[in-house]
């Protein structure tokens, strides 16, 4: 029949992006970044300068700024990593907001050079206190 | 067919889309701003509600494919098609206007996410769809084929949805339709709530005269074009390659 020659391949593609959704990810393609957890544990399968990207919440007192790079800790529930990114942060980079950035370890550090900030799906109005608090920090 | 029908609704739709998506813009301007984004989040009350419509339009073509599959009439394909392209430009929109939020909030246009790669596909999907349309001459080929096309095609809608969940993404999950409470202040969801409504009074004006434009084009079709009409290109002879004899 004639549709015969529409089905097989309508059916081929499915077979095709199924098997590719299900088994596709063995490789780990589909992993946007890692998170601090996942890169301690597989630190040791990394090849010396294998650039991924790590994604994390950026540890509350961490931060230290210096001319040309920002210092920080990005951590999960189960491992921090300090973080050294060479660059201007992004403007909503602050501490307890997630970030990933990309780059690579050196020594116990993981060396980075982009960032991108990673917000949640919470939208909230500005709290009162902090608001308060932030008109007192600026004169 | 249903939609062409109703008088009433032809002349409340376009001032109802009006006033409403007028009322929505004053609202997300006098919204509260985020915690975090500031003002930035603001541009969620236009990009939400145009993935929003971009989603339903794409579910009124699954409903008019398979209308026309099931009932063979064919306002059921123009319903489709015109859903379609409403659909198709609402997802530009979506990513447009992702893009413009995703630069100063994410720090980048562009990421190659699940999410944002899902959405792209879904677009060029559905340009296949109407693609596929201009392609079949004939009226009942053209309304079997895209009917199929459009059948299939609304798995994509799923897939973009739960992108965020199922794979690990840049893209925060989704904020109102989840489980329980909606993450977000109950004023920015009133604000967000006006715009969806906006948007879909919109997008079905925008559908209704779709409709009566494939209506129009169908007859002045039928009025100016032979039914044994040649395909497109059949006039075309290869070109003579020996000798310059032909050369007239």
């Amino acid at each position: 029949m004639k549709y015969r020659a529409i089905v097989i391949p309508v059916v081929g593609v499915i077979a095709v992006l199924t098997g590719f959704l299900l088994f596709g990810n063995l490789n780990q393609n589909l992993v946007y970044y890692l998170t601090p957890t996942e890169a301690v544990d597989q630190r040791a399968d990394t090849n010396p300068g294998q650039r991924f990207r790590l994604g994390g919440l950026v540890e509350d007192g961490s931060v230290i700024r210096t001319d040309n790079e920002v210092r920080f800790t990005l951590t999960d529930s189960g491992a921090a990593v300090p973080v050294v990114y060479a660059g201007i942060p992004e403007q909503l980079f602050a501490p307890g907001v997630g970030a990933i950035v990309e780059g690579a370890w050196n020594g116990n550090a993981f060396y980075a050079d982009t960032m991108i900030i990673k917000h949640d799906e919470e939208y909230r109005t500005p709290e009162p206190d902090t608001a308060s608090a932030a008109r007192e920090v600026s004169p | 067919m249903t939609i062409r029908s109703h008088g009433l609704a032809r002349q409340v739709l376009p001032s109802a889309a009006l006033i409403v998506m007028a009322t929505g813009l004053v609202s997300a301007l006098l919204a509260p701003p985020d915690r975090l984004q500031g003002n930035l989040q603001k541009l969620m009350y236009v990009h939400v509600p145009a993935a929003w419509l971009a989603y339903a339009a794409f579910l009124v073509t699954l409903v008019g494919s398979v209308g026309w599959l099931w009932r063979r009439k064919q306002a059921y394909d123009r319903l489709a098609a015109a859903a379609a392209e409403v659909g198709v430009f609402f997802t530009g929109l979506t990513l447009v206007l992702g893009s413009i939020w995703g630069k100063p909030v994410w720090g980048v246009w562009w990421t190659w996410d699940a999410r944002l790669v899902s959405t792209a596909l879904l677009f060029f999907i559905y340009i296949g769809y109407l693609a596929l349309r201009r392609a079949v001459p004939e009226r009942t080929d053209r309304a079997r084929r895209s009917a199929v096309f459009g059948i299939l095609a609304i798995a994509m809608v799923p897939i973009v949805h739960f992108s965020v969940l199922w794979w690990r993404t840049l893209h925060q999950p989704p904020t109102v339709l989840r489980p329980g409470d909606p993450t977000i202040d109950h004023t920015m969801l009133l604000v967000l709530g006006i715009n969806l409504l906006g948007f879909t009074l919109m997008g079905l004006w925008l559908l209704m005269r779709r409709i009566d434009m494939a209506v129009d084009e169908e007859a002045l079709e039928d009025a100016t074009v032979a039914q044994d009409r040649e395909l497109a290109g059949a006039a075309i002879e290869p070109p003579h390659l020996k000798g310059a004899s032909n050369s007239v």
